[in-house]
């Protein structure tokens, strides 16, 4: 077995990819090499744009058509996958390299059972074996990723089940061949914290049952420090930095590896202001939900908490759990059906989670500051007056009035969430209900985020409730937290108590899964 | 403009060179016609491509380039009066509807379900009958039988972006519906709109066409392309250029609004 694992079984060298896009930056990987040997798990982190995932793709000869390889060369064992003609390629895609996606929403076809997806490289790489043994095989692989249910779940489509239950689909279907690779795009970043290392671990045992080498691509360092043997660190395209996980973790070279190891959060934690502010608004056995068609769906059960002037409130729990709902229901844009809601001196504004989706991709950002300030009321003799409220809150935001005259489009995800802050904070709001405001950034910019909210506590006295799935993110701002699942508060306190001394098992689960 | 123009794609610029050909052909036909469109010549009937008439003449002998150039006004008059009717009550209806949802959009999308059921040029068959004919008629009549279509398309975009974050932020900011609706929403719409504009403008130019040719729309002695192929039909064998000059034209007519229609597709190329 020994000089076996020193083969290297998947070579890539000088590899160089444009975009065929001339608006584009020409070349978007730079001389990328990468050896696997069997066996092994090697983690590709970077920011999103840095290449990774396209390196990765290249390897596996599914590059867009509107990117190309320019140079470099890609070895399989001893085939040359760039220069081989497409029979050999479809040759080895699914059957000795296979990928999963991020999205296990959109990476299963919604028509078709599981079974018949996760059949599929079966059906057309080894057509000799019957129905009764594929159906047979994709049962065990459907198992062998942790779906006891087997039977059922094979007979079921894609909405039938949930977003961690559709990934190890994936990862079944990925595996069903028996490939000798395993490239994962972002496997687990669409999926709950909890569920995700459960993905983790699933990965760690294939690669030990069965020594599938895994090319592990995410831009969450936590996890690739679990899971990964050698991490290769990419910045524009190029590697920066490649190691031993440990030694890279520990001892980073590269000055861009320990800016991201830095931005890693939950470590550090600034001592809390304790306050004896006013209770600006107090909930009180809140139930609200949706109504649909006639029926109600209730959503929160029972809520009681309350926000001081100035505190940093956390709220944390899974994808369904109604904090959403319960932001929405604070800021009145649902209506409770039982409990109370008090509110003194409560000027609320919200921040959203995709800057993407919370700015108006038709107008500039002065049009949407302006709108935002005057609520669509323009009035041409206060323009002087609006222009001014305008640059002051961008200088808030650390935003230059240049970026006054630019779209979202021209701006990064960074900036748009500044705007997106500055949006809020324009019409002098003395609490900002900040929803998930830095999970769809990356590493260094929610830094640069956390930062900004903290400041705007600290010098403008603005209270921020702060949904959160990351505990350390919330770890690392907030006085208080509560915990939701299922529509309940489990758990509540300071952050402290809660972090080192939680009540409830699931608050153990939370807080083992986020790794603090 | 040169950057603006640059920036779009390869179906786009075609489209745009052929429909700013049928413009200026109209400018022309605005300035200078070499004989006057209705005038009939008894000598000259039916006559090939010559140098008096350099495309021939017709059944009455007028000056088949003369009555062209009207034909190709009228054509684009009534085509873009069509589409303009349709557009604006359509995307009204389309914005209410998606927007508020509810028992109005029931009703009126119920409205708009049944005008659907008939055929444009069915209804605006129906609307000539009861109304009588002539341009102006025949622009009202498929204006109103385009306001389905652009209703549908409308609401199905409102559908979507009423659910995006920047509306509930609006909303948050205390603005009204109607500005949300035509100030915040609809400019997000404007590439799925052109686009059905511009197909838009292409089916109405067909259905005008189909309209005088069955003898219900542009009344003689006017001019429409739509006409002209309806006159030449009887005279198909013996002088064919008179059917396949006003047919070409109508058929590039179509070709650039479709080029320009799919290249502004956000998904186009």
């Amino acid at each position: 077995m020994g000089n076996e694992q020193k083969r290297p079984l998947l070579q890539v060298e000088d590899l160089q990819i444009e975009f065929r896009d001339h608006k584009l930056p020409e070349t978007a990987v730079h001389d990328f090499d990468l050896c696997l040997t069997r066996g092994e798990i090697v983690g590709i982190v970077g920011e999103s744009g840095a290449g990774k995932s396209l390196s990765a793709l290249a390897v596996a000869g599914l590059l867009k058509r509107h990117s190309v390889i320019r140079d470099g060369k890609i070895l399989f064992e001893d085939t040359d996958l760039l220069h081989c003609d497409r029979e050999t390629l479809r040759g080895f895609q699914g059957d000795e390299i296979s990928v999963i996606f991020q999205e296990p929403m959109s990476s299963l076809n919604p028509v078709h059972r599981i079974g018949r997806q996760v059949e599929e490289s079966l059906r057309i790489h080894h057509p000799d074996i019957d129905a009764a043994g594929r159906r047979s095989r994709a049962l065990e692989a459907l198992r062998s990723v942790g779906l006891s249910d087997a039977e059922r779940v094979y007979d079921s489509y894609p909405h039938e089940l949930s977003g961690g239950m559709r990934q190890r689909v994936m990862i079944a279907a990925a595996m069903i061949a028996e490939p000798k690779v395993l490239i994962a795009d972002e496997p687990t970043t669409a999926l709950d914290v909890t569920v995700q290392a459960q993905i983790i671990s699933l990965l760690k045992e294939i690669n030990r049952t069965k020594h599938t080498t895994i090319l592990f691509i995410s831009h969450d360092l936590s996890l690739v420090r679990q899971l990964c043997h050698r991490v290769i660190v990419m910045k524009d395209g190029r590697i920066v930095e490649e190691g031993e996980t440990e030694s890279l973790f520990v001892h980073p070279k590269a000055p861009y590896t320990q800016e991201l190891i830095a931005a890693i959060p939950g470590i550090d934690r600034k001592i809390p202001v304790h306050n004896d502010n006013q209770i600006i608004l107090h909930v009180s056995n809140l139930d609200a939900g949706y109504r649909e068609l006639g029926h109600t769906r209730q959503i929160l059960h029972d809520i009681t908490f309350s926000l001081k002037a100035g505190e940093i409130l956390g709220l944390a729990g899974e994808s369904g759990s109604g904090k959403s709902t319960l932001a929405r229901t604070i800021l009145g844009l649902l209506t409770p059906m039982e409990g109370t809601i008090e509110k003194r001196d409560f000027r609320p504004a919200m921040v959203f989670q995709d800057p993407y989706g919370s700015l108006n991709p038709a107008h500039t950002v002065e049009w949407i500051l302006t709108e935002a300030l005057t609520g669509g009321r323009r009035r041409r003799e206060r323009a002087a007056e609006c222009r001014k409220a305008v640059i002051d809150a961008m200088e808030q935001v650390e935003l230059p009035e240049s970026f006054l005259a630019r779209r979202p489009s021209e701006l990064s995800g960074g900036q748009r969430q500044r705007v997106a802050i500055a949006e809020a904070l324009i019409s002098g709001p003395n609490v900002l209900i900040a929803d998930e405001p830095v999970s769809a950034l990356d590493v260094t910019v929610q830094t640069q985020i956390i930062a900004l909210l903290e400041k705007l506590r600290t010098q403008a006295g603005i209270a921020i409730l702060l949904i959160a799935h990351d505990l350390r993110v919330i770890y690392k701002v907030c006085d208080r937290v509560l915990i939701m699942r299922d529509g309940r508060i489990v758990e509540s306190g300071d952050v402290e108590q809660v972090y080192f001394h939680p009540q409830e098992q699931y608050t153990r689960d939370l807080l083992r899964a986020a790794g603090v | 403009m040169r950057e603006w123009f640059a920036n779009r794609n390869r179906l786009f610029r075609a489209g745009f060179v052929i429909t700013a050909l049928m413009f200026l052909l109209v400018l022309i036909g605005l300035v200078y016609t070499p004989y006057s469109p209705t005038a009939m010549d008894e000598g000259a009937k039916l006559m090939g491509f010559s140098l008096r008439h350099p495309l021939g003449t017709d059944h009455l002998g007028r000056d088949v380039y003369s009555r062209l150039l009207m034909g190709i006004r009228t054509t684009m008059l009534i085509a873009l009066g069509t589409v303009s009717i349709g557009a604006l009550v359509g995307s009204v209806i389309g914005a209410i509807c998606g927007y508020f949802g509810g028992i109005p959009d029931e009703l009126l999308m119920r409205v708009m379900d049944a005008m659907f059921a008939f055929p444009s040029i069915l209804l605006a068959l129906v609307f000539v009958s009861l109304f009588g004919s002539g341009r102006y008629h025949v622009i009202a009549a498929l204006g109103i039988a385009f306001v389905p279509s652009f209703a549908r398309t409308v609401r199905g975009e409102f559908l979507r972006e009423k659910n995006r974050d920047y509306v509930t932020s609006a909303v948050l900011h205390g603005i009204g519906p109607i500005r949300i609706m035509f100030f915040h929403i609809m400019p997000n719409t404007r590439d799925v709109l052109l686009s059905s504009v511009l197909i838009g403008f292409n089916n109405a130019v067909l259905a005008e066409a189909g309209l005088s040719f069955l003898g219900i729309g542009v009344q003689p002695p006017d001019a429409s392309l739509g006409r002209m192929l309806s006159e030449s039909q009887q005279y198909l064998f013996k002088a064919p250029m008179t059917a396949f000059v006003p047919g070409f034209v109508l058929v590039l007519m179509i070709l650039g609004f479709s080029l320009m229609g799919e290249g502004v597709r956000p998904d186009g190329e």
